[in-house]
């Protein structure tokens, strides 16, 4: 059997152990932007949900399958897009996720589906802000 | 995650390497402290004797443990060197009609890499695909034997699922058709009865690192009638009648020695009460359910339990128990090259399977305490990370 990986920054730690903003958003008022993006080959699976108020992101949460650095990334994503104006695109990307929980290079293709997830949401907000009526779920 | 303070680490990672043996430990220290016993043991003066006779001592507690005699045990570094010399030295020493070999597909990377050099030495080796139950049949073994099958390997005991071959039956139709048969014990040894005679193996290699010893020794049971052909790896000197050139470490032998001798007596006792904690510790991960036991039928080490959590990943498991328990994933996945574990793959499980399994080995040390405490903490941690699932992940990943 392969040994345990000892290369996680203290940001994913932190992350890991915490977990911000997993699991489901509560009921409330808004519609909800959901994105997926799946790559189970790669070793990862990912889903945004964001609540949209008003032309922004009032609340975000993940769901997950994946290493601690995919979890960590999530939950660094879902706290980050909380209050951002919809159609505004944030400086997220893989690269970036992977510079600030200091990846190895070997996470790369995981992230990038952290980054297709949030592509995926995001475009569903703007479609939804266009959208007439959208009920919550 | 994060380790509670006060309390030790569990340690559930006894088929990698177990714990060093307090009483090994001291004997070791008094063979490295005592003056009488620093000369070379090849040496012919008094501190050479004085050590020669302390490895002699060693050797006999180490053959006692297989039930061989003194004169057949050759030491090494390891069982990984050990299997290298039963592998490589048996296929060399015998001769150019006789260029073939046969070992199994799930054996360990040790004996199966040896294989692989062998073919580009231009021997050829047939992989046999042990059965959906992990194991390889003797019937299997006597289809595969060729008039020019000069060695079968076979390992005793799975490191990754404690399945048990039945080697005492391999053993048999090896010697009726004359071919030498090599038993990687390496996990058997000192955790089940094993005699030499019985098995009928021309060579067995085993360490101490995985029976309270000290990590570095290891043996090779070399069969004496008839003799088993060898050829040595390494060159320089007559030590070990010839077939491990080097200065013997007496402290290492000695401890070794000691190890066996505490593993032998503990034989009596030890299977049942670590069988039985771990069947308390499979009941105990029931509230963890839906899971599954990888390797699960027929005979098996009783140290090990090999788990299966659906919708789980091993790398992130193994994260959040960190510095509270100590166990290994079929899959790390921590590099782009990581693999899924090929023993693993040939029960059948696909890939995420794999990664959504554990091994979990028991020892000597283990406690129902530790089992208990493992238990309760495995589940906590199988439902945290569940609980953040993306919907039909534990469906998908099984």
């Amino acid at each position: 059997m392969k040994e345990f990986p000892v290369m996680y920054s203290a940001l994913v730690r932190e992350l890991f152990e915490r977990l911000p903003h997993a699991g489901d958003l509560a009921p409330g008022p808004g519609v909800v932007a959901v994105g997926e993006a799946m790559a189970l080959d790669r070793g990862a699976w990912v889903r945004f949900e964001a609540r949209i108020e008003e032309g922004c992101i009032a609340d975000c949460a993940f769901r997950a399958w994946g290493c601690p650095h995919t979890l960590a990334a999530a939950a660094l994503v879902s706290g980050r897009m909380s209050g951002q104006a919809i159609g505004t695109r944030p400086a997220l990307n893989a690269r970036r996720l992977a510079a600030e929980l200091a990846a190895p290079p070997e996470k790369l293709g995981r992230l990038l589906v952290v980054e297709d997830a949030l592509a995926g949401m995001l475009a569903k907000a703007v479609a939804l802000q266009s959208a007439p009526e959208c009920p919550s779920p | 995650m994060t380790a509670v303070p006060g309390e030790a680490p569990i340690y559930f990672d006894h088929a990698a390497t177990t714990p060093l043996d307090p009483r090994v430990a001291d004997a070791m220290c008094e063979c490295l402290r005592d003056p009488a016993l620093q000369g070379n043991p090849a040496s012919v003066h008094a501190p050479g004797r004085a050590a020669a006779a302390r490895v002699e001592a060693a050797r006999a507690q180490v053959a006692r443990l297989i039930a061989a005699q003194p004169e057949s045990i050759v030491f090494t570094s390891g069982a990984t060197e050990s299997v290298n010399l039963a592998i490589l030295g048996t296929a060399r020493a015998a001769g150019r009609e006789s260029r073939h070999v046969v070992t199994v597909r799930n054996e360990h990377r040790a004996a199966l890499d040896a294989c692989r050099q062998l073919e580009r030495e231009g021997f050829s080796v047939s992989w046999l695909a042990p059965g959906s139950d992990g194991r390889v049949e003797p019937g299997q073994i006597a289809a595969s034997l060729r008039p020019d099958t000069a060695l079968v390997s076979v390992m005793h005991a799975n490191n990754e699922t404690g399945i048990i071959n039945d080697v005492a039956s391999i053993g048999r139709l090896c010697r009726e058709r004359g071919v030498a048969l090599h038993v990687d014990a390496a996990q058997s040894a000192g955790k089940l009865p094993i005699d030499v005679m019985v098995v009928d193996a021309a060579l067995l290699s085993f360490c101490a690192h995985k029976l309270g010893g000290p990590k570095g020794i290891g043996a090779l049971y070399v069969r004496h009638r008839p003799r088993a052909p060898l050829q040595p790896l390494q060159f320089g000197g007559g030590h070990e009648r010839g077939l491990r050139a080097g200065s013997l470490a007496t402290h290492q032998i000695v401890g070794f020695g000691v190890a066996c001798d505490l593993a032998l007596a503990a034989l009596a006792t030890e299977p049942a009460r670590i069988h039985a904690l771990r069947e308390r510790l499979w009941a105990g991960l029931q509230d963890a359910a839906p899971l599954a036991r990888n390797g699960a039928t027929g005979p098996a080490l009783p140290g090990i339990l090999n788990v299966r959590f659906p919708g789980l990943e091993g790398e992130s498991l193994l994260f959040a128990l960190d510095g509270r328990l100590a166990a290994s994933s079929g899959s790390a996945c921590s590099s782009a090259t990581a693999e899924p574990s090929y023993v693993l793959r040939a029960l059948g499980l696909s890939d995420l399977a794999i990664q959504a399994s554990l091994r979990l080995s028991l020892g000597r040390s283990t406690t129902e305490e530790e089992i208990d405490r493992a238990a309760a903490l495995l589940v906590a941690c199988v439902r945290r990370l569940r609980a953040v699932l993306p919907a039909g992940a534990i469906e998908r990943i099984a």
